[in-house]
């Protein structure tokens, strides 16, 4: 059976409610004609930005609620439900306003719903590609499998080198001891790593192998072998854990401004009614 | 030399063990090479990293060669050797022990740091995760939270609140809750600038009506409330309506004032569902169902609410004007011209129209200013400087009679000669003569009043009957009572400014109208040549409601009469004045007034 993505969550369930949330606000919106134009302020703009409102502390609630969740039960569908009631709040937040923009708290509000909707919308992109891409890259493999091979390889090439050169006995050693996989923010989403102790070693290894002969060459030819093999696995390994930062990547966007949104909300709804 | 090689390895709990063995070789080469003879299998050794070799007197050295060896602390590339002397070569420590038989030199080897694991090793260069860098979901959620709370939230909250409401004067710089602002003040609040607190009086309390009439003391109701009957009404209409429902601020500088329709259509397109007595006729829409204009005329010879009647332009037996006065346009407006003291001239509207300063409607025509050039009130063509005056009809019959009785005694000498023929200086005239002077100037008198009256002069303009013979000199002719209607229209406005560019003529039919019985008014067939309705029509211009109606137009609130056009209500003499004669000028655009009985216009 074909893999079913939270999108099609239970028949699209939550795309029909969205949308019949959409098509209703939008047919309100056209019907409803207030003289002073559309605005916040009209009975319309009022009931609009509860619903808005709702939705949005609803929707911050499934992330607390994820958070907590110890059975795995409905997950998919709260998800399903909060990417598209999510993207509904577009529609509603708009009509609420009447398109109506300045440079303030209200709009604020407005900004920072929209850029929180569009990092939600990253997120499904990177959950719905990069899964894929992963398996891909992984094949059989997990991380901690690669690392186990990396690991059998470093042993041998170690081994093997103990009988060469210095420099190729040290580059090995600064290959098993320095490759690094993953680290900082920009390291784990970068895979590739200019000066790679792995790569040198490589780039080492084969240039001695035309200037040595017999027995010595073939071990050379070996230790090539396993360190482009390992040169692989590091390189799929960094892959990996880029995927995985990209997959998480934009949480720390779009938590910290679910977070500033309320904030703003908050502030907004206060606003409105201080100065009623 | 022979050497003797402890190897020491320890257990999991660090005990050592040790293995002997001996070694004869020339020097002893140390490394990982394979024919190095103390063999240090592990990468962090040279090839062939140091060599030891054993001096002619016995003594040993150390020396390094491809590697870095470190003597009791210190890198050495040469050493001579002691007992106890500790040698670190890559993670080997040699120990130099005590001279023993047989041998040249002991030494014990250890590793004391072995590579890590492989498994370990390479785990240990793996870092995934955003976890484990230094970004958190929860520092920075707290940080967009805060700021946006205490920049968004608390501190124009705290301002508002520091400041105190009602008439606080407007903070200097930038204001803490500019950010709460939704929009552009109208123009005639931008004054307001940011001291929210004039309007928002009360956190969580919607502006007040009070805060509005602050300012607008004098606006009117949505109609007069005089009688009970329309109090109730306007109280199940409106009942505690705020300013604010319909007066939306915050929306640019002309966003203030409603001018949809629907403002008045919602109710007056069904009114009868709102007050079922109403007199007031259902509209909808300008261009389909707006009655024909309604005018407000004054009624001659009425004071008090009859003096003024509302006629519907289609009722045609009723749509006359009554003012008392005969004008016919058509003679004065003669493309031949007129003959005038100054010749004959050609006259135009504003000859006797005159727009009032605010180019909205007319100043009154009067007598003296605009028909006396032409229409003198001479009465004698041997004394072209004196006239009768302009009222009441006494005065013009006194006028009469001292003009004529001075006219028959200065005729005669002024030194009388008497029948004796005695000439006396400044003696007193005979009775005879006295009575027969006077009798003559009584005659004179009584001949050109009546002409006057009955033939030309008052005669030409106003409606006149003879009184009875003999009776007091005020009733001998009776004037009909003048009723000038100066704004017709009054629950509209029509600036007359803003259609100069039309001729008179082409909105009020005059040119041909005969009798003063004819009213100019233009219909609204007329108006909606030019104006479209409530929604917008393609080559016309808009004809809203709010075009030429107010909503305000009741009777002020606090006793003030409102100065918009248009909003004013048809104002009547009061009793004493009407009874008078004077004429009554409220103010600027009330219902100027010249209701009188026997008197005339200024």
């Amino acid at each position: 059976m074909r893999h079913r993505t939270i999108l099609e969550y239970r028949g699209y369930r939550y795309l029909k409610l969205s949308a019949f949330i959409v098509l209703a606000v939008i047919f309100a919106y056209g019907w409803y004609a207030y003289p002073l134009g559309h605005y916040g302020g009209t009975a319309l703009g009022y009931t609009l930005g509860t619903i808005g409102a709702l939705l949005i502390f609803w929707l911050m609630w499934l992330g607390v609620q994820k958070r907590r969740y110890r059975t795995t039960g409905d997950i998919k569908g709260w998800l399903s439900a909060h990417i598209y009631l999510g993207t509904s709040l577009i529609i509603i937040a708009t009509l609420h306003a009447g398109f109506q923009v300045g440079w303030n708290v209200h709009t604020l509000a407005y900004v920072l719903m929209m850029v929180v909707i569009a990092s939600g919308f990253y997120g499904l992109y990177a959950y719905l590609r990069f899964p894929t891409l992963m398996t891909e890259n992984l094949a059989e493999d997990t991380l901690d499998s690669l690392t186990l091979k990396i690991a059998d390889i470093d042993r041998e090439a170690r081994r093997l080198a103990l009988g060469m050169a210095d420099d190729i006995n040290r580059a090995v050693l600064a290959s098993v001891q320095e490759t690094r996989i993953g680290g900082g923010v920009y390291a784990q989403l970068r895979a590739r790593v200019p000066g790679c102790p792995t790569t040198a070693a490589v780039r080492l290894i084969k240039e001695r192998s035309s200037t040595v002969k017999g027995d010595a060459a073939r071990k050379h030819q070996e230790l090539y072998g396993m360190m482009l093999r390992k040169e692989r696995l590091v390189g799929r390994a960094r892959t990996d854990v880029r995927f995985k930062a990209i997959m998480d990547i934009w949480l720390y966007f779009h938590v910290p401004l679910s977070v500033a949104l309320i904030a703003a909300l908050v502030a907004h709804i206060v606003a409105v009614f201080f100065y009623w | 030399m022979k050497t003797k090689l402890a190897t020491i390895t320890r257990n999991k709990k660090g005990q050592p063990a040790s293995t002997e063995q001996t070694v004869a070789s020339e020097s002893l080469h140390i490394g990982r090479g394979a024919d190095c003879k103390l063999h240090l299998a592990d990468p962090r050794i040279a090839l062939f990293h140091a060599e030891i070799i054993c001096g002619v007197d016995g003594v040993s050295y150390i020396e390094s060669r491809s590697g870095v060896v470190s003597v009791d602390g210190s890198f050495e590339t040469a050493a001579k050797l002691k007992a106890g002397q500790k040698i670190h070569i890559g993670p080997f420590e040699l120990i130099v022990l005590p001279p023993q038989k047989d041998v040249d030199l002991a030494l014990s080897v250890e590793l004391i740091d072995p590579l890590k694991d492989d498994v370990e090793e390479a785990k240990s260069h793996v870092t995934a995760g955003l976890k484990t860098t230094w970004l958190s979901k929860r520092t920075f959620s707290w940080i967009a939270g805060s700021v946006v709370l205490l920049i968004f939230l608390a501190w124009p909250v705290i301002s508002a609140l520091e400041r105190g409401h009602g008439k606080a004067p407007a903070p200097k710089g930038l204001a803490a809750d500019a950010s709460w602002d939704v929009g552009p003040l109208s123009s005639a609040h931008a004054s307001f600038g940011s001291n929210c607190s004039a309007c928002h009086q009360l956190p969580f309390v919607h502006v007040t009506n009070g805060a509005c009439e602050d300012c607008h003391k004098s606006i009117g109701w949505h109609f007069a409330l005089e009688t009970k009957e329309a109090k109730a009404v306007h109280t199940s209409v409106f009942g505690d309506s705020r300013c604010s429902e319909c007066h939306r601020d915050h929306k640019g500088a002309n966003g203030l004032v409603r001018t949809d329709s629907r403002l008045c259509t919602d109710c007056h397109k069904d009114l009868k569902t709102r007050h079922a007595n109403t007199g007031v006729v259902d509209v909808a829409e300008f261009t389909r169902d707006h009655p024909p204009f309604k005018v407000s005329m004054l009624l001659p010879g009425k004071t008090g609410p009859a003096a003024i009647v509302r006629i519907q332009q289609d009722d045609k037996a009723r749509y006359v004007e009554a003012s008392g006065l005969k004008f016919p346009h058509d003679v004065h407006m003669s493309a031949k011209g007129l003959r005038g003291p100054n010749g004959t001239a050609k006259m135009e509207c504003k000859n006797c129209h005159v727009k009032e300063e605010s180019g909205i409607r007319f100043k009154p025509v009067t007598m003296g200013e605009h028909c006396q050039t032409c229409h003198s009130l001479e009465f004698e063509p041997k004394a072209t400087t004196r006239q009768v005056p302009h009222g009441k009809v006494a005065d013009v019959l006194a006028t009469l009679q001292e003009y004529y009785a001075q006219a028959a005694l200065t005729d005669a000498p002024i030194d009388v000669v008497l029948e004796d023929g005695i000439k006396r200086p400044g003696q007193r005239v005979a009775e005879t003569r006295r009575e027969a002077a006077l009798s003559w100037a009584n005659t004179k008198a009584e001949k050109i009043s009546q002409e006057l009256f009955e033939v030309r002069v008052c005669f030409a303009c106003h409606q006149i009957t003879r009184g009875e013979a003999g009776a007091e000199p005020a009733m001998r002719w009776q004037i009909a009572p003048i009723a000038i209607t100066q704004h017709w229209l009054p629950k509209s406005r029509f600036p007359h400014s803003r259609h100069d560019t039309y001729k008179c003529t082409s909105c009020h039919d005059v040119e041909k109208s005969k009798k003063s019985a004819d009213i100019a008014i233009p219909d609204i067939k007329n108006c909606r040549e030019c104006h479209g309705g409530n929604v917008t029509v393609k080559d016309k211009a808009p004809g809203t409601c709010e075009t030429c109606h107010g909503f305000h137009t009741g009777s002020p609130k606090a006793g003030v009469p409102p100065i918009l056009p248009g909003s004013n209500q048809p104002k009547l003499l009061p009793k004493a004045a009407a009874a008078s004669g004077d004429v009554y000028h409220t103010e600027k655009y009330a219902l100027t007034t010249t209701n009188s009985a026997g008197g005339a216009p200024k």
